[in-house]
């Protein structure tokens, strides 16, 4: 509860906090969804990509 | 005059008293109360348009009072249910004694993070269609494929050769030494291959601006290297000079040069 009251008291009751914490979490939001999906393209694109057939063509 | 005297036929208009027509519903008998106590009748529960109707009370009274006890037939607020808010609370507050400020970090918190992840996801939205139209307004394929560079000759030194990038192409600068100058302007023109004179390959002699792409198979020569003292082409060993002409090995065309022109202030201008 103690950690409901930080939050609450410390960053969502003012909206100058509330913006800035949402400016900042969809700062580490972005990365984290980019990664995630970067992730599952190559997972569903396995064996198709240039990563992956490039030791063919070079040295 | 007898007629309006004697209009018998006018009489039910003239009657002081209406009929009474019932409703359909039985009057409530009088129920014998004690003094101290108003005993109502209970409502019908079935839901049916003459029960609800019965219930207004428009239909004779529920109760009767007592004439020896001043108390009055109350229709609101013993037969009518305060609505129940508890669809609407939140468990903390499910209690009506509990205390608002016990709960309402907890309560107001949740409500905020899901306001803040909306507005996370929002932001994260707004960012990607404002870079995918603003990424739009950068300069197309085919406008970069017609570019033109400028370079500031000031920066190459004599006798070096630098590679920029034009039109997806290397591109070769050169600036040449007065003995460079010297020699290629003495070359026979019917010794080479692809006989041009020095002159038609440069504007300022001390100048050379050539594409930097073999025109045997298309690969990238090596500056200040073979044995005329220009370029080399390493993949099939084609020998250009410092003017860019093809002099030994298997290419058939001089280093092409593309069209370029001096402006005062030491640039110049490919394209």
């Amino acid at each position: 509860m103690s950690l409901w009251s930080t939050l609450n008291r410390g960053v969502f009751k003012r909206t100058s906090t509330f913006a800035v914490a949402i400016a900042a979490g969809s700062f580490f939001f972005e990365r984290a969804f980019d990664v995630a999906s970067v992730t599952i393209f190559e997972s569903i694109n396995k064996g198709k990509l240039w990563k992956d057939i490039k030791h063919k063509y070079e040295n | 005059m007898t007629s309006v005297v004697r209009a018998g036929h006018l009489a039910p208009y003239f009657k002081s008293t209406s009929p009474v027509i019932s409703n359909g519903l039985k009057v409530a008998a009088a129920v014998p109360t004690s003094p101290d106590k108003i005993v109502i009748e209970p409502l019908p529960k079935t839901s049916t348009v003459q029960s609800l109707h019965g219930a207004l009370p428009i239909s004779g009274l529920k109760a009767k009072v007592n004439p020896r006890l001043q108390t009055q037939a109350r229709f609101a607020h013993t037969d009518i249910a305060y609505p129940d808010y508890s669809a609407y609370r939140r468990k903390e507050v499910q209690d009506p004694k509990s205390k608002n400020q016990e709960s309402i970090d907890g309560r107001q918190s949740f409500t905020y993070l899901i306001a803040a992840a909306g507005g996370v996801g929002g932001a994260y939205a707004a960012k990607s269609v404002v870079t995918h139209f603003v990424s739009s307004m950068s300069a197309a394929a085919d406008v970069l494929a017609l570019a033109k560079i400028e370079i500031k000759l000031g920066e190459i030194p004599e006798g070096k050769s630098v590679t920029f990038k034009w039109r997806g192409k290397p591109l070769f600068i050169r600036h040449r030494t007065a003995d460079e100058i010297a020699t290629e302007k003495a070359v026979p023109v019917d010794t080479l291959r692809d006989p041009q004179h020095d002159d038609q390959r440069t504007q300022d002699p001390k100048w050379l601006v050539v594409i930097g792409v073999c025109t045997h198979l298309g690969c990238v020569p090596v500056a200040n290297a073979g044995e005329f003292g220009g370029y080399y082409c390493p993949c099939h060993g084609s020998h250009y000079d410092a003017s860019g002409r093809i002099r030994k090995g298997p290419a058939p065309l001089n280093l092409e040069v593309p069209p370029h022109s001096f402006l005062d202030d030491g640039l110049l201008v490919v394209g």
